[in-house]
């Protein structure tokens, strides 16, 4: 539905300030609080390459330079390319005067044409793998760049250790100095350097600073070759193609060469404040199921709009909302007014929303098998207000009268609704899930004002 | 928003006894290799090349009006081989799009307009944006959006997509209802 619906109509307010639609959102059972993927820890759990599905532990990763070994994507138009196989004949060394058949691999993409032929790469003899790889100029730089900066870590640790009484860091990951799982951890490691120019005084041993890079003045003339010969286009790469490969930057298309595949990650997510997991996905890359899920559309009322509506300035529209609950249990729901809301980015009209409670009727999975579309009577419903009720999802409606004279209808009210706590019952083992009363800020973007 | 209502004339769709409706101007070449599990709707002037291999297509399906579904090959240095074409529940195949694809998991969204090209494999719980052209024998992990042309990784999808594609077929099957017959 992410793709399929327009979900953005209708946006709950996370504890972090966002607006989110109600799928992009996770609840934390035990802060009782909306989360958004801005507002959690999101942990690397296991790279894999998209097109093989191979999966391997972070460090091999790393190792890797979070490439796969063995699938490459083309350098021009950055498909995958496939191996393919042909004969050649190949001289015997016994007998010169004959020659045998030998199969000989290459690689070639299937939507731009390139192969490694193109580039002159010669033939393999195995299928997979045996490419070789380019050393980069910069590898021995980079090299003493990182063995300074892990020496500077090390010293960092030690320090850290020996001083027992400093709160404990909650989180093994956050050691990972320089190699960072998060970005948005980055703001840990400024007061980490703050302290350290100031430790150095007081320790000895200082690891020696990399040698320092000299700063470029002057740049060789341009060729004069440049002003008089005309340009081949076709020879010349695209900046894409350069930056593909950040490390050769090839300006030829005869220096393009296979490039390996990036990884994805699946992660998972974390509650910044108590630190419980929101989102634990099966170890499997294949696998759609989760260890932990809790995602906000499997806790929370959901809102929608029933039907799309025109609107007049100045004049009231009837519009239909329905609610649907995703709760085992019935669950009750008040909507209540924003008084003295101004701001005309998120309130563009005054809506009259029904006075009295909601009830949700429960979710049952069995509901989809049934097909007879009887109303229980245990709902003694007001006509004017509910117009429908169907399994676990109501419609009611209620009157928009539109404050701005063109743009956007955008109206924005709190629901408040029940919430059985489940992970608190399993742990007190009590009978019954405490009772909670959840409070959400909605915004609605219900259409535009006709014209 | 809720989907709304489409309206067919009761003519010109058959239903079968497991829920299936199926327009009576689609194309199904070879019916006896096409098999279709329940609750599907295949719309108006689409294609289904049972001809070529053996086509399955899961519940709560929707095959968009001009799709065409036919089994990849593979060349072989004797002639050319058909795969079996397996689709998962709950896929939604939109308007004009050419599947070509080895494998279809469940829980997936292909856009309007798009080319899943030869043996292309898409997981479970995929999205294809519109017009997207996929190469042939791409492979498409769960949770992605592929778009563009060539196809590449262009977002995340939410983890509750399995949820979100369940409602969205299932209610679309319920919206799809012939003129006249209110219920």
């Amino acid at each position: 539905m992410a793709t399929f619906m327009d979900v953005n109509l209708v946006r709950y307010l996370c504890s972090c300030g966002k607006r989110y639609p109600a799928c992009r959102l996770y609840l934390c059972r035990h802060c009782l609080k909306l989360r958004c993927s801005d507002c959690v820890q999101h942990e690397v759990d296991s790279p894999y390459c998209p097109n093989c599905l191979e999966n391997m532990p972070a460090s091999e990763a790393k190792l890797k330079k979070n490439r796969c070994s063995n699938c490459f994507d083309c350098p021009i138009c950055g498909h995958t390319l496939m191996t393919r196989a042909t004969s050649q004949m190949m001289a015997n060394p016994d007998d010169p005067g004959k020659s045998t058949p030998k199969k000989m691999y290459y690689m070639a993409c299937s939507f731009c044409r390139w192969t490694t032929r193109d580039v002159g790469l010669p033939d393999r003899v195995v299928a997979n793998g045996g490419w070789p790889d380019e050393d980069n100029a910069d590898a021995k730089r980079i090299n003493t760049l990182l063995e300074s900066y892990r020496a500077v870590a090390q010293r960092e640790k030690a320090e850290k250790e020996r001083k027992k009484y400093v709160k404990r860091r909650s989180h093994a990951g956050f050691q990972d100095k320089y190699g960072l799982t998060s970005v948005a951890m980055k703001w840990k490691i400024q007061p980490a350097v703050a302290n350290l120019s100031i430790k150095e005084k007081e320790n000895e041993k200082v690891p020696s600073p990399p040698q320092m890079v000299e700063p470029v003045t002057d740049f060789d003339p341009l060729p004069p070759e440049i002003f008089t010969e005309p340009v081949q286009l076709e020879k010349v790469t695209h900046l894409t193609h350069r930056l593909a490969a950040p490390e050769f930057q090839p300006a030829e298309t005869v220096d393009l060469r296979p490039i390996h595949k990036h990884l994805l990650v699946r992660r998972s997510l974390r509650c910044r404040e108590c630190e419980h997991n929101l989102s634990k996905p099966d170890f499997n890359p294949l696998s759609i199921k989760f260890k932990i899920q809790l995602i906000a559309l499997n806790h929370i009322p959901e809102l929608r709009i029933m039907s799309p509506a025109t609107f007049t300035p100045n004049k009231e529209t009837v519009v239909t909302f329905t609610l649907s609950n995703p709760s085992v249990y019935n669950t009750v729901v008040k909507l209540l007014p924003i008084e003295g809301e101004t701001d005309t980015d998120y309130m563009t009209a005054k809506i009259e929303l029904p006075k009295a409670d909601l009830v949700l009727a429960h979710h049952d999975d069995t509901a989809v098998y049934d097909d007879s579309s009887k109303i229980s009577p245990e709902f003694k419903d007001d006509p004017r207000v509910i117009v429908f009720r169907r399994a676990n999802k109501l419609g009611f409606v209620a009157k928009v009268t539109p404050i701005c004279k063109s743009g956007d209808v955008k109206v924005s009210f709190q629901m408040k609704h029940e919430f059985r706590n489940t992970a608190a019952a399993i742990q007190s083992e009590d009978k019954e899930p405490k009772l909670e009363w959840l409070q959400q800020q909605v915004f609605v973007r219900l259409g535009r004002i006709g014209q | 928003m809720e989907l709304q209502d489409i309206y067919y004339t009761n003519a010109e769709y058959i239903e079968t006894a497991s829920g299936n409706k199926v327009s009576r101007q689609s194309v199904l070449c070879g019916s006896q290799n096409i098999v279709i599990n329940g609750k599907t709707i295949v719309m108006t002037d689409c294609v289904i090349r049972g001809d070529l291999a053996n086509v399955r297509i899961g519940r709560f399906c929707v095959v968009s009006r001009r799709a065409v579904i036919r089994p990849a090959f593979k060349k072989f240095s004797k002639g050319v081989a058909f795969f079996p074409l397996h689709i998962g529940d709950h896929v939604f195949i939109g308007e004009d799009s050419i599947v070509n694809a080895a494998q279809v998991g469940s829980y997936v969204h292909i856009g309007k307009n798009c080319v899943i090209g030869r043996r292309s494999v898409l997981k479970d719980c995929c999205a294809i944006a519109d017009n997207t052209v996929l190469p042939p024998e791409t492979v498409v992990p769960p949770f992605t959006i592929f778009s563009g042309s060539p196809g590449k990784v262009s977002e995340e999808l939410p983890e509750c997509t399995q949820d979100l594609m369940t409602d969205v077929t299932t209610s679309y099957y319920q919206h799809f209802r012939p003129h006249g017959k209110g219920k």
